[in-house]
């Protein structure tokens, strides 16, 4: 038996609004964002920990001394010029940026769409149903 | 596949035979890959009684846990699945990005010294003439290919569209799959709840 809330509501609290198709459609979409939610907060946060590391790689990079430095591309490393190095961590930092910025518009959209679904739902359900982070 | 029939309700005898459940009952139809459609109940008395004898509400509870239950655990295989993709896809991207490097190199008609993972902490340093144009390709079980770099070019984004491919395939079927788990918690509150007013309307009938 899956694991509800466990909350036991009151006569007067509980609701006979019956679920619908359209109902549990939403419900299901809610469901659905949530999970896409999830997915898009754990990958802005893994690009922005690596754009991070760009950061300071360019950092060191200008700080440097030699223009002789190692640009890693997948497993191995090749020499580079500082000019290069630079040039390739701009491209890498801009690709990424806009990526996250992709991203954090498609998180605002969800919290949207999950805010107008909160507001039918509860409108509907009252307290017989339950749409809160854990 | 049935469920096991040895519920008895107050209101039924003892030999009265009880309904069995099959899947098909419960669901409807499948999705493109197979994976069947919980069915939504419009009416949970009407389902109940449309088998014969009528469904107790604990053999439906039953029956719809099952298929909650292979459903939660083929979304674990489907989550799965997903990440490996997930990893998957940064290391053929990567791959193009050296091949492609290579090539601009080979275009400008400088050497690359590089250095090379000899062992987990050694590194090699080795100069590779690109004027060869020649790359080998590691594809699994033991073998690898020499390729030219427009040949290797392709077979990585070859292998990358079809990784992007499959990799939407398994998002798509797990927010079906999902979508489908919570139709049947739904249900599952659903009779449940049916169940309860119904036990409450019948008590309320005997004591007037």
């Amino acid at each position: 038996m899956p694991e509800g809330n466990g909350m036991i509501l009151a006569k007067e609290e509980e609701n006979d609004a019956e679920v619908r198709r359209e109902d549990q459609d939403k419900i299901n979409e809610f469901g659905r964002l949530n999970a896409r939610l999830y997915e898009v907060r754990d990958e802005i946060s893994s690009l922005k920990k690596l754009l991070e590391k760009i950061d300071d790689a360019s950092t060191e990079l200008m700080m440097g001394n030699g223009d002789r430095v190692m640009l890693r591309l997948g497993e191995a490393m090749f020499e580079a010029t500082e000019d290069e190095a630079t040039e390739f961590c701009e491209a890498e930092v801009e690709r990424h940026q806009e990526t996250v910025d992709r991203l954090s518009e498609e998180e605002s959209e969800i919290l949207e769409r999950q805010a107008e679904l909160k507001k039918i739902l509860y409108g509907r359900f009252g307290k017989s149903i339950n749409l809160e982070e854990k | 596949m049935s469920t096991p029939a040895s519920t008895t309700s107050e209101s039924q005898s003892d030999e009265k035979p009880v309904a069995n459940i099959s899947l098909e009952s419960i669901t409807e139809g499948e999705n493109s890959r197979g994976i069947p459609t919980t069915k939504f109940l419009d009416d949970i008395e009407t389902f109940a009684n449309s088998f014969s004898p009528p469904a107790s509400p604990e053999l439906l509870i039953g029956a719809y846990s099952d298929l909650y239950s292979k459903f939660k655990a083929y979304e674990q295989q489907l989550s799965q699945k997903s990440a490996t993709f997930r990893e998957k896809l940064p290391e053929i991207e990567k791959s193009i990005a050296l091949v492609r490097h290579l090539k601009k190199k080979k275009e400008d008609g400088g050497s690359v010294v590089t250095r090379y993972n000899l062992a987990d902490t050694i590194y090699a340093k080795a100069e590779v003439d690109c004027s060869q144009g020649i790359v080998n390709l590691w594809l699994g079980a033991n073998v690898m290919l020499e390729y030219t770099y427009d040949e290797a070019l392709t077979l990585l984004t070859s292998k990358e569209i079809l990784a992007k491919k499959e990799f939407k395939e398994v998002t798509e079927d797990l927010t079906f799959t999902r979508n489908q788990i919570i139709t049947s918690e739904v249900n599952i509150s659903r009779i449940y709840n049916w169940d309860v007013r119904r036990k409450r309307a019948n008590l309320a009938t005997r004591s007037s």
